[in-house]
Parts: structure tokens; sequence; C-alpha cells
């Protein structure tokens, strides 16, 4: 009894050691995990208005949700009678079953019936994805083939799940981190620096393009919803394999009461802007600003302030100096007029920003830093 | 299990609290991810002309139909002729200007890109004075940049008037400070390289109004204007050897400084406050840097070497000179105070230095560089320091700032028998080299300060 008793306990405490260290070591990456849930919280709108169930189940398949997103558009694919869309929802249930058996029957259940009334949803969602898509694809698609697909699979299964989306959000933040441990984090860490690096490039170079296009994004807005779907259906899988159920159970409930609360502050917030769309903003700016590279503001440094409409607009009147540096106050006015045409000129029907991340450029600090310019 | 036993209340909390840990780093991950507004830095900008639209000036009575062409026009090349705007033409203007008061739509302005809009209207009343007044628009900004500005003058005076206008356009844009208004004083140059005639004549910065100073009796060289612009120093071989001269724009009178036997004066330009005069004397084969109070006294020498000291220079506070001297073995730039005393060399390139002045800001001073037989117009600062060359040619000499430190004009002169001066400006940035239209040949330019 007692060797048994130890070997399980050492067993149990070594698993227990070895998710929290590995959790540690994951924290660095968790930023990326709460930009996925945070494209769920748009989802949840969505859900509001169709299924009121879903959201106490959640939890759960939250915490799975995290690693999935490599695995998700391979299978997707094939199930898929859109690719997009159906991706998603076959790998679903899989992920379901493995995680509630051991974790939570309810939780199990739910995920299948789910998975059922998505299929449905998901032909009426497609007409309007349609046109978020062609404005992202336009961005991404031309960069690179392998962080791309990723990308449009996400936006467009969204959808079908997002009753899955809203569970899949709850519980992720905190427990994928210290489950997952390395395994998952890998998963998760190498698809996020390919999607990155490829988009980076391309937005900035087709944003003249991107500028001329960017009357179109208003009609996206309801489709927003679609690529917060796409991380939770992904993370379930990741977990379930990696893990033991009886420590993720264990796991869960301590933690439950923590995850519960920070679920709530992504949704209000999608995730952070890749780099590649902060880049495509700076490349679009400095098309239009012109700088007098002779003149003293050259030699100023200013820093703008603005508060940006969901059009990606800045807000009549909001533009205003923050602070400046390397001159006197008329030479930092001079640049911060010249900074100020830059920003309005360029905006033309709006910066090509993605909507469901508005809460992240809602408020913009952009520094003009001609020191580069003069030595030209 | 008894030792398991009694571990338990102690493995349990610590398990619990293990537990629990992993949830608080991903809720303050969430917390930092969330907050504060998007940062970006932008370090690259784009350098071209920024394009305005500025419509013909409304004619507020018939007698103005043509004033208020001229004036437009001429504003339209200041502004263009400084290569930091580009005027749209008005064909693409979707929104047409009537009248001087009417509100502006700043969509049909935005539509054809124009960053700045500028909109005047002229009068000119039966006793020939003309009004000008004019308003200055940020299209993108939807604003208007500084108030409305009305202006009168002559009609003979029309192009100062326009000028003004430009001045007030480019200073509210740019944040420089203005130089349309302004002339040059220069050495108009006529007939064949082996016998050419030299008249000190005078011009607008932009080669308009050119008037005569001097008839071609006597060669003239190096004209310089005081700061107020009333006076014109000069050198002129009148007498045989090379005088200074002083002359009242005015009244063409003029009078000879230090008038002492068997010295050769020369290069002389006014202190900033106008009360004195640096200068080169050479007396004995050997040149040095003397300084003369105009309202009296002996000139007091500040340099006193065996090599050349020539070319001075003073800084527009008036505490230090600038001036050339080959006491290296070539000629170089060198620092000195306005009282004489330690000299430092501020140029450490390769070639031959020459003809430094300081510019009206007082950050950078401008030379003539000769180095691998091509001769270029540089700038550096005060200091030594960034060196940059702006012009290289067969033979580029003598730079002349604009009152605002900003635009360099120099002589430049064509190779061969039949090369001929001209003059030219450049932006300190290197940009925008253009041919100063003077009507022939042109050399030795000084501007002057900005009109009153």
């Amino acid at each position: 009894m007692r060797t048994g008793f130890i070997i399980s306990g050492t067993g149990h405490m070594a698993l227990i050691l070895w998710l929290l260290l590995g959790g540690l070591f994951a924290r660095v990456d968790e930023p990326e995990f709460t930009a996925t849930d945070a494209v769920i919280l748009s989802e949840s709108d969505f859900a509001l208005l169709s299924q009121p169930g879903p959201p106490p189940e959640d939890p759960a398949p939250a915490a799975d949700a995290p690693p999935a997103p490599e695995e998700a558009p391979a299978p997707a694919l094939p199930s898929a009678d859109d690719a997009p869309t159906t991706a998603g929802v076959p790998e679903i249930p899989e992920t379901a079953e493995p995680d509630s058996a051991p974790d939570v029957s309810a939780i199990a259940e739910t995920a299948r019936p789910e998975v059922a009334s998505v299929a449905p949803d998901a032909p009426v969602s497609p007409p309007e994805e349609p046109e978020e898509n062609a404005p992202v694809t336009a961005h991404d698609a031309p960069p690179d083939s392998a962080p791309a697909p990723a990308d449009r699979v996400a936006p467009s299964p969204a959808p079908p799940p997002e009753p899955e989306v809203r569970i899949a959000d709850s519980l992720q933040p905190a427990r994928q981190p210290d489950e997952s441990r390395t395994a998952t984090e890998e998963v998760q860490q190498e698809t996020a620096p390919e999607a990155a690096a490829p988009e980076i490039v391309t937005e900035a170079e087709t944003v003249r393009d991107a500028v001329a296009r960017a009357s179109p994004r208003p009609p996206s807005r309801p489709a927003r919803p679609a690529p917060a779907a796409d991380p939770p259906p992904d993370a379930p899988t990741p977990e379930s394999d990696s893990l033991n159920d009886t420590i993720e159970e264990a796991i869960a409930r301590a933690n439950e009461p923590a995850d519960t609360t920070p679920d709530t502050t992504p949704r209000a917030f999608g995730p952070p802007l890749t780099q590649g769309e902060r880049d495509a903003l700076r490349v679009a700016v400095q098309t239009c600003w012109q700088v007098d590279v002779g003149s003293e503001a050259a030699n100023i440094t200013v820093v703008i302030g603005m508060s940006m409409d969901r059009d990606g607009k800045v807000v009549n009147g909001s533009l205003k100096l923050l602070s400046s540096e390397g001159g006197s106050g008329r030479a930092a006015e001079i640049a911060f007029q010249a900074a100020r045409r830059a920003i309005l000129r360029c905006q033309r029907g709006g910066y090509q920003l993605p909507v469901e991340k508005y809460d992240h450029w809602r408020e913009i600090e952009m520094t003009f830093n001609p020191e580069t310019m003069r030595t030209r | 299990m008894r030792p398991f036993a009694r571990l338990a209340p102690i493995l349990a909390p610590a398990l619990a609290a293990l537990l629990l840990i992993p949830g608080l780093p991903a809720q303050t991950a969430l917390a930092q991810g969330t907050q504060g507004p998007l940062r970006i830095e932008i370090t690259e900008g784009v350098i071209e002309p920024l394009p305005f639209a500025l419509p013909v000036f409304v004619a507020e009575n018939a007698a103005a139909g043509q004033m208020a062409q001229r004036i437009s026009e001429t504003v339209a090349a200041d502004l263009t002729g400084t290569g930091l705007f580009r005027r749209i033409g008005p064909e693409a203007f979707i929104s047409r200007v009537t009248a001087f008061d009417s509100p502006i739509r700043y969509p049909d302005w935005r539509a054809i890109n124009a960053q700045a809009l500028i909109v005047g209207a002229v009068n000119v009343s039966a006793s020939g004075q003309v009004t000008v007044k004019f308003r200055l628009f940020d299209v993108f900004a939807g604003q208007e940049m500084g108030e409305g500005l009305q202006l009168g003058g002559s009609e003979s005076g029309w192009r100062r008037l326009a000028h003004k206008v430009a001045d007030t356009v480019y200073s509210r844009i740019t944040g420089e400070r203005p130089y349309f208004d302004s002339r040059v004083v220069f050495v108009a140059e006529t007939g064949p390289k082996n016998d050419r005639r030299k008249r000190l004549a005078i011009m607008d910065y932009d080669g308009e109004n050119i008037r005569y100073l001097t008839d071609a009796s006597s060669i003239v060289l190096a004209p310089r204007f005081s700061p107020a612009g009333d006076r014109v120093l000069y050198t002129s071989y009148e007498s045989g050897i090379p005088r200074i001269y002083m002359m009242e724009v005015s009244t063409a009178q003029r009078r000879v400084l230090d008038d002492q036997q068997g010295i050769m004066t020369f290069a002389p330009r006014f202190s900033p406050d106008g009360q004195s005069v640096v200068y080169s004397l050479s007396t004995g084969g050997n040149t040095d840097i003397y300084v003369l109070n105009l309202s009296g006294g002996q000139p007091r020498r500040l340099t006193s070497a065996p090599s050349i000291e020539t070319a001075p220079s003073f800084s527009p506070d008036g505490g230090r000179v600038v001036f050339e001297s080959d006491r290296s073995g070539a000629p170089q730039l060198y620092v000195m105070p306005a009282t004489g005393g330690e000299v430092r060399r501020i140029s450490f390139g390769e070639g031959r230095y020459g003809t430094p002045v300081w510019s009206p800001r007082g950050d950078m001073i401008a030379f003539t560089k000769q180095n691998a037989g091509r001769f270029h117009i540089g700038v550096m600062r005060a200091d030594g320091s960034e060196e940059r060359l702006l012009t290289a040619s067969f033979l580029d000499e003598g730079p002349t700032w604009a009152p605002n430190g900003r635009v360099i004009m120099f002589m430049r002169e064509t190779a061969g028998a039949g090369g001929a001066p001209s003059l030219y400006s450049v932006d300190i940035s290197g940009r925008n080299l253009r041919r100063v239209n003077t009507g022939g040949a042109a050399s030795d330019p000084a501007w002057s300060p900005l009109l009153p």
C-alpha cells in the first residue's frame, strides 16, 4: 500500500511540478494566448444573440484552446464543406472527448451538442465572412504560403463554432501555460513567428494598395466573430493529448476561480496587434510624412496622441501634441503640423487596422523621429 | 501510509499553493497585454515638395485684374522656387474661389491632395495704391493657419507685396524665417573673358529689378551688405590697387576705408551690429586680419602671423570670427575670438578651404573647397563637424547665406574660353540647385538681410 501510495504521490507531485515549471517558462507566450482569447470575445456577442446556454460550459474548453491553432487548419480542410468553416468543427468533438471524459462530464456533453448545432450555423456565416476575408487576404496572402493559410483559416471557421468559442475563452488563458508545458508551448510559438514574419513584409509592401481599398472595411465588422472561434477549437486537442486527465482536473479545479476573472478581461480586449499589422500602420503614415530635412523641425521628435474610430479614422479634434524633444516651441509646432498632415492625409477612408482588435488601437501614440532622415 | 499521512497536512496546503500559482502570472500577463495606447514610432518619411493650391487671387475691382494675376504668379514662383512646395494646376481644382470670404470646402481640396490652400484678393485704388489680403489653410487639418493678413503698397512695388505674401506663407508652413523679400548685390559682368567689364549691381533675390550701382570704369569685387541693408562694402581697383569702399545704397555715395599709403585692403565684412568692419590688410607681402570701427579710430590688428590670413566673417552674435589661413601649409579654416587671440582650426579635410561665411542662424559655416581638381560649396557646423559638400563643378566659389540661413547662393563659372560666371542657389540640404536669372554673367553674390 505504502509503496503504491508513495509511487503514486511522487509521480503526481513530479507531474504537477513539471507542469508548474513548464508554465513558468511558458509565461512569455501567454500574451499570444490571450490574443486568441480576445478574438473569441467578439464572437461571444454573436453567440448571445443565438445561444445563451454555452457560456457556462466554456471554462473547460478554454483551457484547451491555446495549443490547438497549428493542428486545427490541417484537419479542417478535409472534413470541411467550406475549407475554413468545417475545419474547426471536426476537431471539436475529438478534443472534447479526451478532456471531458476525465475532467468534467458536463463539458464533454455540452461540447458535442454544440458541434451539431454549429453545423447549420456555418452556412449562414460564410456569406458574411467573405467580406472580412477579402481585405485580410489582400494583406496576408501575398507574403508566405505557410503562415498565411493559418490566418485565413482562423477567420473563416469562426462563425460555426461560436458557442464553443465562449467556452474555450474562459478557461484558456490561465490554465494553458501550466498544463500545456513545453510541448504545447512550442507548437504555438512556432506558428506565431511564422505568421508574423511574412505578414509584416507583405502588409508593409501592400499598404499603399490597402489604403486605397480601405473603404470596404466597415461591412466586414459582422464577420469578426469568426476569427475568435478558430482558436478555441484548436486549443482543446493539444491539451487533452499532452497531459493526464486527473492532473488536469485537479489543476482546473484549483484554477477555476482565478481563470474565470481573467477570461472576462481578455474578452474586452482582443489579441495585441501583430508586428505586421503595426508595420502596416507605420508604413501607411510614413509614406505621407514629408520631412523638410533642412529645417529646424527636422531636429525635433514629436509624440502625437490620437483617438481612432472603428473605421480606422482619426476622431475629429483628437490629434494632439503629447511631447516634443530637440528644439524650440516654434519648430516643435511645425514638426507637429507636418506629422498631423501625414496622419490625416494618409488615412483617406481609414487606416487598415483589424476591427476585432479595435480596443488595442482605440488610442494611438505615434512618435515621429526624423533623426535618420537628416543624414540622408 | 503512515509517513504519508503525517506529511499530508503539510503537503496539502503546499500543493494547493502550487496549483494556484500558475493562475497569477496568467492574470498579470493579460492585464499587461490590454492596457495603454498603441505605440508606433515612425522614423522614415519622404522628402518631396508639399503640394499647395493657389487659385488666382480675386480681383476686387476692375483695375486689379492684371495685378492679381501677377501677384499670384509671383507668390507661387517664390514657393515653388524653394523646392519645398509644388503648385497644383488650376485645371485640377474642383471648387472655384470667387470671393475672398467664401467658406472653404475642404473635401474639394483634399480630393486633389492639396495640403495647403492660399486664398487672396487684390484691390487697386484709383490713386494707385495696391492692397493684398490673403488667408492660408491647412487643408487636411481643416483649419486656417494663422490669421488672414492684409498688405498695402504702391503699384510699382507690387513685387515686394507678393514676396511678403509668399514669405508669410513659407514661414507659417515651414517654420523658417522668411527670405523672399530680400535683395542680392553682385558683380555684373559683360564682355569677353580677356576684357571683362564689371559693375556692381543689385537685384531682388529672384533676379528681378536689376539696377547698377557703379559704372564699368574700374574693376570691382566682392560686395557685402550691411546688416541693415542700407550700405554695401566692396573692393575696387579704382586707385590702381585694391581698396575697400563703402557705399550708401540709396544715394550711391561712397567713401574709401583705411586709406593708409602702401597697403592693400580687401575681403571686408560688416560686424553684426554694423558698427565695424573686419577685413584683410596686406603690407610688405604679409596679409593679416584687421577690424575698423566705422565711427572713428585706428584699425586694430587681430592676427599677426607670417602666413596669409584672409576672408574673415563674424559669427551672428559678433563674438567670434572665422577666417582662412595657410599657416598649416595649405588654406584651412580657423576660428578666433572677435577681439583676436587664441586661434582654433576647424577644417581638417583634404584639399583647400576658403571664403568661410558664418550662417545667420549661427549653427553653420559655408565655405568653398577645392579638392582633386574640382570646386565645391560646402557647409559644416561651427565647430567643424558634419562637413557636407553641396555642389561640385569646374569652379564654384563665394557662398552667401539667405537671411534665414536656409539657402546659399554662389558663383559658378564654366570652363573654356567661352566660360562665364553665373549665380546659383542651393538649399543647405544639398537639394534644389538652380540658376538665378541675372540676364547676363554675374559673380560675387552677397545676400541682403530681409527688407523691412
